[in-house]
């Protein structure tokens, strides 16, 4: 495994099971006071497919992946966000980010907003304020269909490693970091349609299509930063350096002539 | 970075309200003092509190968790079997219920026209008094009848059946003849109870008829379904719309709307006579199955395929699937069964379908139905005797119809032509009317030939926006309400939530206004509280003792071992002697239904599991999560009409007409369309939800079954075009 | 540099035991103060950065301050409390007195003229060796490598003090300006710090430049390091003397001139 965290909190998500009621997300904004535009958890509504009358649909429950390769973390500046060692949660040190945003563009799965109102990035936290007194996280607890499962994967006892044994099929949304590793996902995805796999995307109306997850890409901030930026400060205080070193070696072989009078 | 289909889009395109912009998190309130009171909240200010969710009839049990002296979340309490630990996205709302900016929470008295919207705020002692005056001045000129009362099944309703039959009026209407009656009446006459209870461990195969229960939720049932599809069960969901609950079976069956019955009859046509059906069981417990062999023969696969476009085989095949599953077999018997003149038949035919698989005892229990056996009762006299016939009709017209369920869309018709009597006044608490009965503008004039109108609720719904006084009650969290039997705990209501303003329990609310009524007998209790305690002294404990687990225990009742039905015969009636006295079919029969001309469309209801009917659509949590409300159209419809996704477009039945933008999807039959009700408000008190969608109820028209009083709600035709 | 081995030994030692005054009090406060707060804004600025991606700072110096402040967000605080000290206090000393006192300095001293591009173009090829035999023109109180170079650090300061404060006022800012003044931030930064080491090599490490590190402190600089490196300046400062010397003669011819008158009356 790319981390060697203590424990590797992660969800299973059961596709057959999710009715997309969406209690989950009511949960959610309550239990972490979510502004009204945001939402920290949705279902991707996979739209109504096949010919009349055999018809399908799915509905994928989605948060952030706490991925064990995370693009987000990469991205940001001052290490704000970051993958907790001890379990494995992808968190946000709301004290330390200054809502720069390059995290949320990172993020392949669209998982993170910006909390205008404070200026800060905010996203799935795993409930951590509820898992670490033993509770499960708020959208899993009340998962009327029994879709969501959390747990930490390193215990082979967990609801969510025996969910993944005894799974029909199984699903990860990898997707490409800038850096041409794979994000590695911790949310997995179980009895999915074979269609699923392929995941275009709709949105509740069945009008536009769009892939999600895409791979993250430098933003120009960054292309700008590691091409130009860099090299060229570096250039230039290489430079001076060398001018001066040359120069300073020429007077110690010259002598400090020039000095005395 | 490519434009893709994120959960921005996905709210943006749910709904927000004009002009909503980021409100800014959710401030949690302060605990009631009560709770304080009660010794569940810590030094700390911690805690959870036992209370019940009231944000649909199923009322899970709810732990309100508290931290720092606020109320911050609601989870279902894992004690109740309604919830077992989960709520639904309603029930998880419930904060934002109580905390609506638009909550009355002051006595408010009419200064403008009716409809304007404008009122003053008075002092309980005004808005009561004012209340009580009218009333008893409408009673001494016309005659108590001249008062109607309206309320939604609500665990306070006996109490306020004590104002209307203390007052000595019979008209009563409830929302029941608008969703349950056909099922219910069915029971009773097959059963005698009005709803068996069901078993989901004991289901292998399940039929459903409607019942969309991945939508019209019900926590624990919802949860069930869920469980046995895991686990293998088969499901077969019939209903012209693929739900979701279509997405989750295993086959869907697109009937043709009103031929539900038809396809029940095959499905026993098919049982009888290939001698599948329990033969024991019918001989033992069941009465009038050979009038029913012969009567069935004639409602063969082949008639149904013709009434329902559901292939022959397909239903012979069901059928000896259904029969394979012997007693683990159940056709669902529905909830909302309003559908067609003829759902009562369709009930009928379900019940009589479980009857002769003789499921009862496996995947069919009997329920004690409601009422508390077991909690102390609070003393009253005896009601006055009351004269007058009910204007609607029960029971000289539908003697059928259990007088506590009442008809309440024929009510509104009979209180409208005045026939036989004119009423003058209204008193309405926790119902809606402008929204919920069909054909709205009726509804609308009734308003205006009333003297005077009184609302009891706790925000400023449609019906409220034409009253005369509105009388603020205090929210399900900020109140105690009386006991909740389920099962065999008797489940607590207490006050989660300082409540706010002057908003107070229905209790509290009803008594004071008994008291000036006169009637003060009939509520004999000091406050909530006592009500309880009276209630809990069969059982040896009172509020204070259960208040930190929310319930209080019956004790175990005696085995009864033999068990009999409560119909005239002692058992399953298949073929029903009341009915035939009554001169109707004694046994379930085809009527066939009326059916819409070659450009018309069914016009089909149903649910939503982010809402709940006409209430929820002002909660701004619910209303984050919703689907913009749409007019559902199969693509071939639409096509022939130039109509394209999200083209607003005018549907017109004989009572009315309205806008509403369509949704082009192939989920729904070419010859329906399909609104989600609870849109399309009045009231510009609502400020999230006035404005949004269209209301159904315009376009209802109004039809009741003579046998179960059920309001037809799909029996409406209507005609699409572009605007 | 080379004038002054046309200069007798005599007259040398003379103009090395005069003094001129370059700094005022002012002056030399601000540059210490700047210094002081750079050499605790720099290594935490550069601690903070700690993305895999711009990948700059080593892990290693990452760790060791966050721990020692006990997080990213107490280093972030630190850095940014600093820098807001640093930007009132020093926007304090540059605008107090803007117009009496800085417009003139800046427009008197900061401005390239002929013999500072003509020193551009031939001394940096003399530190290296090269060219040694060309004469390179006078300057004034600043050669031009020290105009140019304030040129970075107006320009660089005034960058640092705009990006800055975008980032600590999170919630007023959209996004995208959080994002731009990022690297504005990184650019300003690194543009001072760039030629820094020609500033800090030039004025405390280079021999010939010792009594410019300690005018930083005394604020004065001899008459022969003045003629020699700074010849223009040196000249006004010889100008000025020569003006109040003539207005001293001035004055005393004319009191004289009274006495005599005077005396002549009695």
């Amino acid at each position: 495994m790319a981390n060697d965290t203590k424990k590797r909190f992660g969800f299973v998500i059961d596709i057959s099971r999710c009715i997309d009621c969406r209690a989950c997300m009511v949960a959610c904004s309550v239990e972490n006071t979510v502004p009204y535009n945001h939402t920290r958890i949705w279902v991707h509504d996979q739209g109504v497919k096949g010919e009349w009358p055999n018809l399908s649909r799915a509905f994928v429950p989605y948060n952030c992946m706490h991925c064990e390769n995370p693009p987000c973390t990469e991205v940001c500046v001052s290490g704000a966000t970051y993958k907790n060692k001890d379990n494995g949660l992808v968190l946000v040190d709301q004290d330390a980010c200054i809502g720069c945003g390059f995290c949320v563009e990172a993020c392949p799965y669209e998982a993170r907003y910006i909390d205008e109102a404070r200026g800060v990035v905010d996203k799935c936290t795993g409930c951590f304020q509820r898992v670490e007194i033993g509770q499960m996280p708020a959208c899993v607890a009340t998962c009327l269909g029994g879709s969501r499962l959390f747990g930490d994967f390193n215990d082979p006892e967990s609801t969510v490693a025996k969910a993944l044994k005894e799974a029909g099929s199984v699903i990860r949304l990898d997707a490409k970091r800038a850096d041409g590793k794979s994000t590695e996902p911790n949310i997995y995805y179980v009895n999915a349609p074979v269609e699923m796999i392929n995941l275009i995307t709709t949105d509740k109306f069945g009008q536009m299509e769009g892939k999600v997850p895409e791979t993250s890409e430098y933003t120009v901030s960054e292309e700008l930063w590691k091409k130009l930026l860099i090299p060229g400060l570096g250039l230039a205080t290489a430079a001076a350096f060398g001018v001066q070193a040359v120069f300073f070696t020429k007077q110690l072989v010259q002598g400090e002539k020039e000095i005395e009078e | 970075m490519t434009k893709s289909i994120s959960r921005r889009d996905f709210l943006k395109l749910g709904g927000m309200a004009a002009g909503a912009v980021a409100l800014g998190s959710f401030i949690p309130p302060q605990v009631a003092k009560a709770a304080r009171d009660a010794g569940l909240i810590d030094p700390n200010g911690d805690g959870y509190i036992p209370t019940m969710c009231e944000m649909c009839v199923w009322r899970c049990g709810v732990l309100a968790k508290v931290r720092d002296g606020k109320v911050v979340k609601l989870e279902g309490n894992p004690e109740h079997p309604n919830s077992r630990g989960k709520l639904c996205a309603r029930g998880q709302s419930g904060l934002m219920n109580t905390y609506d900016p638009d909550r009355v929470l002051h006595p408010l008295i009419r200064v403008g026209k009716r409809g304007e919207g404008k009122f003053r705020q008075a002092s309980w002692e005004e808005a009561l008094g004012l209340v009580a005056k009218n009333m008893l001045d409408i009673k001494q000129k016309y005659g108590p009848e001249a008062m109607l009362f309206s309320s939604t099944h609500n665990i306070s309703q006996p109490v306020f059946e004590n104002i209307l039959y203390g007052f000595g009026s019979p008209n009563y209407g409830t929302q029941r003849s608008l969703c349950f009656n056909a099922m219910i009446v069915a029971n009773l006459m097959t059963y005698g109870m009005e709803e068996p209870a069901r078993d989901y461990g004991n289901i292998k195969y399940l039929i459903l008829t409607g019942r969309n229960l991945t939508e019209a939720i019900s926590t624990s049932e919802t949860s069930a379904l869920m469980d046995i599809i895991s686990q293998g069960a088969k499901v077969v969901y019939i209903d012209p719309r693929f739900t979701k609950t279509a997405s989750k079976a295993d086959e869907w069956l697109p009937i043709r709307p009103g031929t539900d019955s038809a396809f029940h009859l095959a499905m026993i046509n098919v049982i009888v006579n290939e001698g599948l059906y329990n033969k024991s069981f019918v001989d033992a417990f069941t009465t009038g199955f050979d009038q029913l062999s012969a009567a069935i023969t004639q409602y063969t696969p082949a008639w149904a395929e013709k009434i329902t476009g559901i292939q022959a085989g397909t239903i012979t095949r069901i059928a000896h699937e259904f029969a394979a599953a012997g007693s683990s077999a159940l056709a669902h018997n529905g909830w909302r069964t309003s559908n067609f003149l003829n759902s009562f038949q369709t009930q009928r035919a379900i019940t009589v379908l479980n009857a002769i698989m003789g499921n009862w005892g496996s995947t069919l229990h009997p329920a004690a139905g409601e009422g508390a056996g077991g909690l102390g009762s609070i003393p009253q006299p005896a009601y006055p005797r009351i004269t007058a016939p009910r204007l609607d009709g029960v029971p000289w017209k539908y003697p059928f119809v259990p007088l506590k369920l009442g008809i309440f869309q024929e009510m509104r018709d009979g209180a409208l032509k005045g026939d036989p009597y004119q009423p003058h006044g209204w008193l309405i608490s926790r119902q809606n009317p402008v929204m919920d009965l069909p054909d709205r503008q009726k509804t609308l004039d009734l308003f205006g030939k009333l003297d005077f109108i009184a609302t009891i609720d706790i925000i400023m719904n449609d019906t409220s926006w034409f009253s005369d006084v509105v009388l603020p009650e205090a929210s399900y969290l900020e109140r105690y309400d009386p006991l909740n039997p389920v099962g065999d705990k008797a489940f607590l209501r207490q006050p989660v939530i300082e409540p706010q303003g002057e908003a107070k329990s229905a209790l509290w609310i009803f008594k004071e206004l008994g008291t000036r009524l006169g009637i003060g007998d009939f509520f004999q209790y000091a406050d909530e509280k006592d009500y309880i305690n009276q209630q809990l002294k069969p059982l040896g404990t009172t509020v204070d003792g259960i208040a930190m687990h929310g319930y209080a225990k019956f004790p175990a009742g005696e085995d009864k071992s033999e068990f009999t039905w409560n119909t005239p015969s002692g058992r399953i009636e298949i073929h029903s002697a009341t009915l035939e006295k009554g001169g109707f079919s004694p046994l379930p029969e085809w009527q066939a239904p009326p059916q819409p001309k070659e450009d018309e469309f069914y016009l089909l209801t149903g649910k939503v599991g982010q809402h709940t009917q006409f209430g929820t659509q002002n909660n701004k949590l619910l209303h984050k999560y919703e689907d913009a409300p749409r007019m559902w159209m199969h693509p071939d419809s639409a096509g022939k009409r130039g109509i394209k996704d999200w083209d607003m477009v005018e549907v017109t039945s004989e009572v009315g007409k309205i806008n509403v933008p369509v949704r082009v999807t192939a989920s729904i039959r070419p010859d329906c369309v399909y609104m989600t009700p609870g849109y399309g408000h009045l009231s510009k008190g609502l400020r999230t939800a006035y404005g949004v969608g269209a209301s159904e109820s315009e376009l209802h028209v109004t039809y009741t079954d003579p046998i179960s009083g059920g309001q037809a709600l799909s029996q409406t035709f209507v005609t699409v075009r572009k605007v | 540099m080379s004038s002054h081995q046309t200069v007798p030994v005599a007259e040398q030692n003379k103009l090395r035991n005069k003094m001129y005054k370059k700094h005022n009090v002012a002056n030399i406060i601000t540059h210490w103060f700047n210094v002081f707060s750079w050499l605790m804004l720099l290594p935490t600025g550069i601690a903070i950065i700690a993305s895999p991606r711009l990948g700059i700072t080593p892990v290693w110096m990452q760790e060791w301050f966050r721990n020692m402040f006990g997080g990213t967000a107490n280093l972030i605080t630190f850095h940014y409390t600093v820098g807001l000290v640093w930007m009132f206090i020093l926007l304090f000393n540059v605008l107090v007195g803007f117009r009496k006192y800085f417009v003139p300095f800046a427009l008197h001293r900061m401005l390239l003229d002929k013999d500072d591009i003509q020193w551009m173009m031939v001394k940096p090829l003399q530190m290296l060796g090269l060219k040694k035999d060309r004469p390179l023109p006078a300057q004034d109180a600043y050669n031009a490598g020290q105009k140019i170079y304030s040129y970075f650090v107006v320009l660089g300061t005034l960058g640092i003090m705009v990006s800055g404060p975008v980032m600590v006022l999170k919630n007023l800012f959209p996004p995208i300006v959080k994002q731009i003044a990022q690297p504005v931030h990184f650019l300003s930064v690194f543009m001072i710090v760039a030629w820094l080491f020609i500033h800090i090599y030039m004025g405390a490490i280079f021999p010939e430049e010792k009594e410019a590190f300690y005018s930083m402190f005394t604020g004065k600089v001899s008459a022969w390091y003045a003629k020699m490196h700074h010849t223009k300046w040196y000249w006004e400062k010889v100008q000025e003397e020569m003006d109040w010397e003539d207005e001293v003669n001035e004055k005393i011819k004319a009191e004289s001139h009274t006495k005599s008158e005077g005396a002549a009356a009695d």
